[in-house]
């Protein structure tokens, strides 16, 4: 924000200079907009939305620039007001970015043009902070996505070559990541679980092979099928202890690929060992899990409760020997 | 601009197939009777071998169940010893088969139902789970259940994944 802050000043400055050689213009008006921006945004908005509607002025791209800072300045007051921070939809702001989008059209010089695309960007940072706060907001996931889709929009305005891949897969991964855990917390919150699946599988859309998404996807699944296991009722009859291994089973099945992919790129990566040796061990692949459990152990990983004093009939405790491996 | 957080998701250490072998145990006592004498005290589960999360489900289960008018205890030792009085006796796999033999043998008529999980299952326990397309399945052996002193339901036999006999 200093470089705005920079750029601002001698955004200013320059207007100053050129309203003063504008002969064309009305140099009043600009100036009493300039000196009132700090101390009257409001009333420079008014000034500045009489230049923009002027016959004489109202093409030039300077005009528009000005009214777009001038604009600016009012929306960060107003965003600076703490119970309107989630705001997502701000008709300052996009009076901001329609003035910056008619300069752009009216052919600025390059000075202007690099002052349109500061702002321009800047504007997009605060729609992603916006989306970047709504997401934290449990409820508020389909606001962030419209806030993270204005931050594109705003921000492919101002540099339209820019690729969007990295920041789609920045946001969707941590949507994914961010509802998963919500239903790993409550596995009732059905809504959680589909978008978190949603936003993953974009990732993965984007990059098939991201050890995250995969990871996390993967461990969703394996997740949802402990919980199965977990919820069901120690009564439960012989019929129903079948129907929920058939359900967890498939649950499983469907976590073992993502999490494989994983391993097989990197056969080194540990939250995929892991997860391999919980989604086997519930496969009751014994082999398997045997194999990736010895795998955790030779890095000093510790995935089992394992050496616990096994008591006896009589009530004693004897102690098995210790094959902990700690890190 | 700051990158939004990411966080891994922790998988569940949750055993959930020692969750099954709890409530597959429990579940026998629906399907078998006990001679009168031992419908008294407390209804005793031993397991023999060492699988810490199975004894930990197990007494989750007993905190919370009983069969009939029996609270349910749970006993653990690392090798079988024929002094302790139980209802149902679980092997666990590390446990060979000469042990789950002998302790068919010596529970002939006591009413005392033997679990094993071997794969080479030979009808010295009454049931044996083993895995089949990843599920925990167990068999059935009536003529051990008979010489164990047990009644089946007759339903049972409708549940298991094969009888032996």
């Amino acid at each position: 924000m200093s470089k705005l802050r920079n750029i601002y000043k001698s955004l200013l400055t320059g207007i100053l200079v050129f309203a003063a050689a504008v002969v064309f213009a009305q140099p009043d008006a600009w100036n009493r907009a300039y000196s009132l921006v700090r101390e009257n945004p409001v009333l420079a908005a008014q000034i500045i939305d009489s230049v923009i509607v002027h016959p004489e002025t109202k093409d030039s791209a300077s005009s528009w620039t000005v009214r777009a800072f001038i604009y600016f300045e009012l929306y960060k007051r107003n965003d600076q007001i703490a119970d309107k921070r989630y705001r997502l939809h701000s008709p300052l702001r996009d009076t901001v970015v329609s003035s910056l989008k008619k300069s752009n059209k009216l052919h600025p010089d390059e000075i202007y043009a690099e002052y349109n695309r500061t702002l321009l960007v800047a504007i997009s940072a605060h729609c992603f902070n916006t989306a970047k706060d709504l997401l934290q907001d449990s409820m508020n996931h389909q606001r962030s996505e419209t806030a993270y889709n204005k931050f594109k929009e705003i921000k492919k305005t101002a540099l339209p070559q820019h690729n969007f891949k990295q920041d789609d897969i920045n946001y969707y991964l941590a949507v994914g990541s961010m509802y998963s855990e919500m239903f790993t917390k409550d596995q009732k919150n059905i809504k959680a679980k589909e978008t978190a699946k949603v936003a993953l599988m974009k990732v993965l859309e984007l990059e098939p092979e991201h050890p995250s998404a995969n990871i996390n996807l993967g461990l969703m699944y394996y997740n949802e099928a402990a919980n199965l296991s977990r919820e069901m009722d120690y009564g439960a009859d012989i019929s129903q202890i079948d129907i929920v291994q058939e359900n967890m089973i498939k649950l499983a099945k469907q976590a073992e690929p993502f999490v494989l992919k994983v391993y097989n790129r990197n056969n080194n990566n540990e939250k995929a060992l892991i997860g391999l040796y919980y989604i086997y061990r519930m496969l009751n692949d014994v082999p398997k899990s045997d194999d990736f459990k010895a795998k955790l152990k030779q890095k000093g990983v510790e995935v089992d409760d394992e050496n616990v004093p096994v008591e006896d009939n009589k009530g004693e405790k004897k102690e098995e020997p210790n094959h902990k491996n700690h890190k | 601009m700051c990158l939004i957080s990411f966080r891994f998701q922790q998988p569940s250490n949750f055993d959930s197939n020692s969750k099954f072998r709890a409530a597959y145990l429990y579940s026998f006592t629906r399907y078998f009777y006990w001679p009168e004498e031992k419908q008294r005290d407390n209804f005793v589960i031993y397991v023999i071998g060492k699988n810490d999360n199975l004894i930990s489900e197990l007494k989750k289960l007993a905190a919370q169940k009983k069969v009939g008018n029996q609270g349910i205890e749970i006993k653990n030792s690392s090798a079988y010893d024929p002094s302790v009085v139980s209802h149902i006796i679980y092997f666990t796999p590390s446990q060979d088969g000469e042990s789950v033999n002998e302790a068919a043998e010596k529970n002939k008529n006591k009413g005392t139902l033997v679990v094993s999980e071997t794969n080479s299952f030979n009808g010295g326990a009454s049931i044996n789970f083993l895995i089949v397309d990843n599920k925990l399945k167990f068999d059935y052996s009536k003529t051990a259940a008979v010489k164990a002193g047990l009644k089946t339901s007759e339903g049972f036999k409708t549940l298991v994944n094969k009888t032996i006999d």
